[in-house]
């Protein structure tokens, strides 16, 4: 069984208004479990909003998603919070950090929801930054760091819950190639984790990079291709 | 109860991130209950205050009036009044209103014939002998009086009058003792050029208080030129002062009401461009709806409990402390020596309570029910930037 199945899913931003648009139609994929994917296409293809019902984040105007054989598309919001906190790992484009918060209070974030006390938060969020080779700079707020250091602190914010599922959207946009480098040995050893990987991207470094097994091509709301390596 | 405290906690780093604002709406907030509670305050304590004026004012006085004017009552007639029925004592009062040209202030004599309840708050002795006197601390502090132990005023005659102090009135009594002081009868008699056998009024006490109006009728039906004042009547024309003047303080009471809503108002009306990005964040990350209102809900209860109990705690610093000098020139009166009074800590628990609901319940509600907006949202946007 697919970790992810996704079946027919259309989506239509604001319906009925003058402004409605149909961002996916009919898409139909899934991604196995240990699966690097990568979501290609250009803007306006419809991928983001694609990892966004993947995630859980918004539900499409028809079809269905199943998530470890879980329809998730019915589910109340609660079920789908929980769903998001526990399996699901989110990088942002824009990392979506908050700037006045220090690398650890950003990286707890995702912890305080959860019945844990803040030795075990403070302890597990320590663990990634470390992992992350960022632990130095855990008292630096965010805005005093650079942007392959955000990254970093967006993947270990992502991380900190040991979510079976990571997902990216268009995480290289604003880095260099080295950094860029640096973020997919970072996927790959969490990959090696047997964590599923799923990245929007148009970044043709990424797109030919030997860790992906998966590509799947979008154009105007619609799947184009899907080839497995 | 874990999570609860976590999420109180990032509340508080939260407020602390963004000081600034925080800080503003905390000094308004507490601006604003300051003179709520200042109101509150002020007013309670002045109604205490009357009430324990009320207590030393006799039963009835009896004055004489001439033509609708004020005239000296002859002591002769304490006799006849003092012989009806339900009268247990009647005593005649010696007093009158001074102007001192040197300080410009009035004072009020009276003679020591017997004082009222609250004129025992006195440091030393009320004048025994002749040219002996007892003064308020405003009188005592125009004229120099507690360290000369002296007062010098112009009597009847225009032949300036030595007394020595031999009290003075304390501070907790200043609404009652600022202005006044206190002689022999015999001083006040010549003093003001009394005629002999006249006094100011009568003071008469009557134990059986539904007595007070009959009592009341027959005197003035014995003596047609007398003018009965009951203790009712003086309550009256008090309530009537402290109420016109509470419909200054409430006029006070709007102004900081209406400020505190528009706070609100504008406070409902809207989050900010990065409030909802950090609501969309949280959301996308794993926070619940629940916990996000949670968050936003400490957020407003943690402003508005200090706003409120700092600007509690101000009130009443300002009101019992530095005697409400913000507005008390609007409740104390025209007197030219304004009383420095010390006013006696006194309010009312249930409108203390009432004002926290008016004021916390508004704001944390137009701290959450914007945020509830924006946490029932899809967090996809945020995906979007």
């Amino acid at each position: 069984m697919a970790l992810i199945e996704v079946e027919k899913v259309s989506k239509v931003h604001n319906p009925g208004l003058a402004d409605e648009m149909k961002a996916l139609d009919g898409v139909s994929l899934s991604i196995e479990r240990g699966d690097v994917a990568v979501l290609t296409g250009p803007s306006g293809s419809g991928k983001t909003s694609l990892i966004s019902l993947i995630g859980c984040m918004a539900r499409p105007t028809e079809g269905k998603i199943r998530v470890d054989g879980k329809d998730v598309v019915k589910l109340p919001e609660r079920f789908l919070t929980d769903i998001r906190r526990r399996r699901f790992g989110f990088i942002f484009q824009q990392f979506h950090l908050i700037r006045e918060l220090t690398v650890l209070e950003n990286v707890l974030l995702p912890l305080y929801p959860l019945e844990t006390s803040f030795r075990t938060m403070k302890d597990t969020a320590l663990a990634i930054l470390h992992k992350l080779r960022i632990d130095g700079k855990k008292s630096l707020k965010i805005k005093n760091l650079s942007g392959g250091e955000q990254q970093r602190v967006a993947i270990a914010r992502a991380l900190v819950n040991e979510p079976q599922i990571i997902v990216a959207d268009e995480p290289t946009a604003h880095l260099d190639s080295r950094l860029a480098q640096e973020f997919m040995d970072i996927l790959k050893l969490c990959n090696q984790e047997g964590k599923t990987i799923i990245i929007a991207t148009h970044d043709p470094f990424i797109q030919t990079n030997p860790l992906v097994s998966k590509t799947i091509a979008m154009r105007d709301g619609r799947l184009e291709s899907m080839k497995k390596k | 109860m874990t999570k609860h405290l976590k999420i109180i906690d990032y509340a508080i780093t939260s407020l602390l991130r963004r000081r600034y604002k925080s800080f503003a709406i905390l000094a308004a907030y507490s601006l604003t209950v300051t003179t709520l509670a200042s109101v509150l305050f002020l007013t309670h304590a002045l109604r205490t205050e009357t009430d324990y004026i009320m207590q030393g004012v006799p039963d009835l006085i009896v004055q004489r009036t001439i033509a609708g004017r004020h005239e000296l009552i002859p002591v002769d007639y304490a006799e006849k009044i003092g012989a009806i029925p339900g009268v247990s004592g009647i005593r005649p009062r010696y007093w009158g209103y001074y102007y001192d040209g040197l300080t410009e202030a009035n004072y009020t004599l009276l003679g020591s014939g017997g004082e009222p309840a609250p004129l025992q708050m006195l440091t030393g002795r009320l004048p025994v002998n002749p040219g002996e006197s007892a003064v308020g601390a405003g009188v005592a502090a125009l004229r120099g009086s507690a360290v000369s132990g002296e007062l010098i005023l112009v009597n009847s005659r225009n032949i300036g009058v030595l007394f020595q102090v031999t009290g003075l009135f304390r501070s907790e009594s200043n609404l009652l003792t600022n202005d006044l002081v206190v002689l022999t009868d015999r001083d006040i008699v010549d003093f003001f050029g009394f005629p002999p056998g006249e006094a100011t009024d009568f003071a008469v006490s009557i134990p059986q208080s539904s007595e007070i109006q009959t009592i009341a009728a027959k005197i003035k039906q014995l003596y047609p030129d007398t003018r009965p004042i009951t203790k009712r009547e003086l309550t009256r024309t008090y309530d009537m002062v402290f109420g016109w003047r509470s419909g200054m303080m409430l006029t006070v009471f709007c102004a900081a009401i209406i400020a505190f809503c528009i706070m609100a108002w504008d406070k409902a009306t809207g989050l900010s461009a990065d409030e909802k990005l950090e609501i969309g964040i949280l959301k996308a990350i794993g926070w619940d709806t629940a916990d996000v209102l949670a968050l936003k809900f400490w957020e407003g209860l943690i402003i508005s409990l200090t706003a409120f109990l700092s600007g509690m705690i101000l009130a009443y610093v300002h009101v019992f402390f530095f005697n409400g000098f913000v507005l008390a020139a609007v409740i104390k009166g025209w007197s030219v020596l304004f009383p420095t009074f010390r006013l006696t800590p006194a309010f009312n628990l249930f409108y203390v309570l009432i004002m926290g609901f008016f004021t916390v319940v508004p704001y944390v509600a137009s701290t959450v029910i914007p945020t509830w907006r924006a946490a029932i949202t899809d967090p996809d946007s945020v995906m979007r930037g």
